[in-house]
């Protein structure tokens, strides 16, 4: 694709079709080696949510498993009100006129105060760099008018990218599903269509299966 | 559990060193009988103490950072990072607590414009704690978004202030009584007087602390979002042994406090145990309370991912 026709994005955002996710983790692995990313830093992570038991059939008198999983796709959300931006002291992470959130390397002191706050987990420590590590959108190859590495690889086509106010047009509006946090926090640019048994934020009945990986 | 060892250090010690410069000044506000001359004798050893101790802690918060050579940064976001404002706080409370010290060392201008810029020094270092606060305040975090952090921060400050000023006061006397061939009474009446305002003091912090922390710890495990729970487990069981170690050292120091103080009532006892007495709280709450930090600090867990 020529330059002339890389689109000019006002906010970008994620869209992640969660009953077709079957937790493959390819966007995860194509995200780490399209950056690079060194064992301990994973800017997109796989989170599994499950749980259930049993549930009696009175009719029948037996017991039935009615056990879930569903896997959740996430990496930088690129939020309306990033609260990674506002705690930072350096204005190293910065929100850029396309809507991607950024960390500026060379203005980053590493203080981990932005990896306290998101409630995504987006801003990774790089202990080797001494300064923070973050999705970018895969700017480059937007810039090359190329998907961003974890869109181009999801196998099940279920992850998307592009305007937001599009995404929202064609997919709805919510983002607010177990294990996520709850969107009024920082108002993510995410849209989730949700798994059949997906449960809305704070009202989870189920874990978080992999924490180790997210 | 020792992770987060540099800001354990920076908080602890900025919070003993603002409220040991509000605890100087509330001693010369109260003692402002017996004379200036004989309070700035007594008390400025404890003052000239704190300024070195104040650096030792921002040094070490800048050993908390991925690339310390670049700390300066910190201070870009004034207007949004209590990060920023903290940090800025913190090295005018250095500046102008400084400038205080060496016009009282060199009796640089005139006493009053010295005691202007004492209080402004306290205003500022008071600003320091509570932009403190407001850096652990982060919604995503429930364990520390609590009323309970700004009352405990405040706690500690005013708490480790008064006793590092008592044991400061008595370590000086000590050493003075020591070189001198006549007995300072004027001196003597003030520090004495001082302790047992510190003591008291003292004994109530630890008081609000007895009751914020279980208070605290209740409202933990039973707001039942996986967080707080999580934060609740490292709390009670994980790190649990650590939190009986705290009770019992802050429980010997206040029973300490308490025969201090009933000793000092009586005014028979030995000057042995008056020297001892304050060093000793100090050592076992200092110690009490840098668990107390390590603790808050384990207890972080988000809500999310």
């Amino acid at each position: 694709m020529s330059k002339a026709n890389v689109t000019k994005y006002k906010q970008l955002g994620f869209y992640l079709d969660q009953g077709g996710c079957t937790g493959c983790k390819a966007c995860q692995i194509a995200c780490k080696d399209k950056n690079d990313l060194p064992v301990g830093i994973s800017w997109r992570r796989v989170a599994e949510y499950s749980g259930g038991g049993w549930s009696k059939d009175e009719s029948l008198g037996t017991f039935k498993p009615n056990v879930f999983t569903y896997y959740t796709s996430v990496a930088c959300n690129h939020c309306e009100d990033p609260i990674c931006v506002r705690v930072c002291p350096t204005q190293a992470m910065r929100k850029g006129e396309d809507g991607i959130v950024a960390v500026d390397a060379s203005i980053c002191i590493g203080c981990r105060y932005c990896e306290w706050a998101c409630p995504y987990g987006a801003p990774q420590f790089s202990a080797e760099k001494g300064v923070m590590t973050k999705c970018n959108f895969c700017r480059d190859f937007l810039a090359e008018g190329r998907e961003p590495a974890c869109v181009a690889a999801c196998p099940s086509r279920v992850l998307d990218f592009g305007e937001i106010d599009e995404l929202r047009k064609k997919h709805g509006d919510t983002a607010d599903i177990e294990p996520l946090p709850d969107p009024a926090i920082t108002k993510p640019n995410l849209v989730i269509t949700p798994h059949k048994d997906a449960q809305r934020s704070g009202h989870g009945r189920g874990t978080l299966a992999n924490p180790k990986e997210v | 559990m020792f992770n987060e060892l540099p800001l354990v250090i920076f908080t602890i010690i900025a919070q003993m060193s603002v409220g040991s410069f509000v605890v100087l000044g509330l001693i010369h506000l109260f003692g402002a009988r017996a004379g200036r001359e004989v309070i700035d004798k007594v008390s400025d050893p404890a003052l000239y103490a704190i300024g070195p101790v104040l650096v030792l802690g921002l040094l070490a918060s800048m050993t908390h950072l991925g690339t310390p050579i670049r700390a300066v940064n910190a201070l870009r976001h004034v207007d949004s990072s209590w990060l920023s404002r903290e940090i800025l706080f913190g090295l005018l409370f250095a500046a102008i607590g400084g400038a205080f010290a060496f016009s009282q060392w060199f009796k640089w201008l005139t006493p009053r414009l010295r005691q202007a810029l004492a209080g402004l020094a306290a205003l500022v270092g008071l600003a320091l704690i509570w932009s403190m606060t407001m850096v652990y305040l982060l919604p995503t975090v429930p364990a520390w978004d609590s009323w309970a952090t700004p009352v405990r921060f405040f706690a500690t400050t005013f708490l480790l202030g008064s006793l590092a000023v008592g044991a400061a006061l008595v370590v000086t006397a000590d050493v003075r009584r020591r070189r001198a061939a006549v007995a300072d009474d004027a001196s003597e009446a003030v520090i004495m007087s001082s302790l047992r305002g510190i003591a008291i003091g003292a004994i109530a912090m630890l008081g609000v602390e007895f009751v914020v922390v279980p208070l605290y710890l209740g409202k933990l495990a039973t707001d039942g979002s996986p967080a707080t729970a999580a934060s609740s487990t490292a709390l009670s069981n994980t790190y649990g042994g650590y939190a009986v170690v705290q009770l019992v050292l802050v429980f010997l120091g206040v029973t300490l406090l308490g025969v201090f103080l009933s000793r000092l009532a009586k005014r028979f006892s030995t000057a042995r145990l008056l020297a001892i007495a304050p060093v000793a709280a100090f050592v076992l709450v200092i110690a009490g309370e840098i668990i107390g930090r390590m603790l808050f600090y384990a207890s972080y867990a988000r809500v999310g991912l």
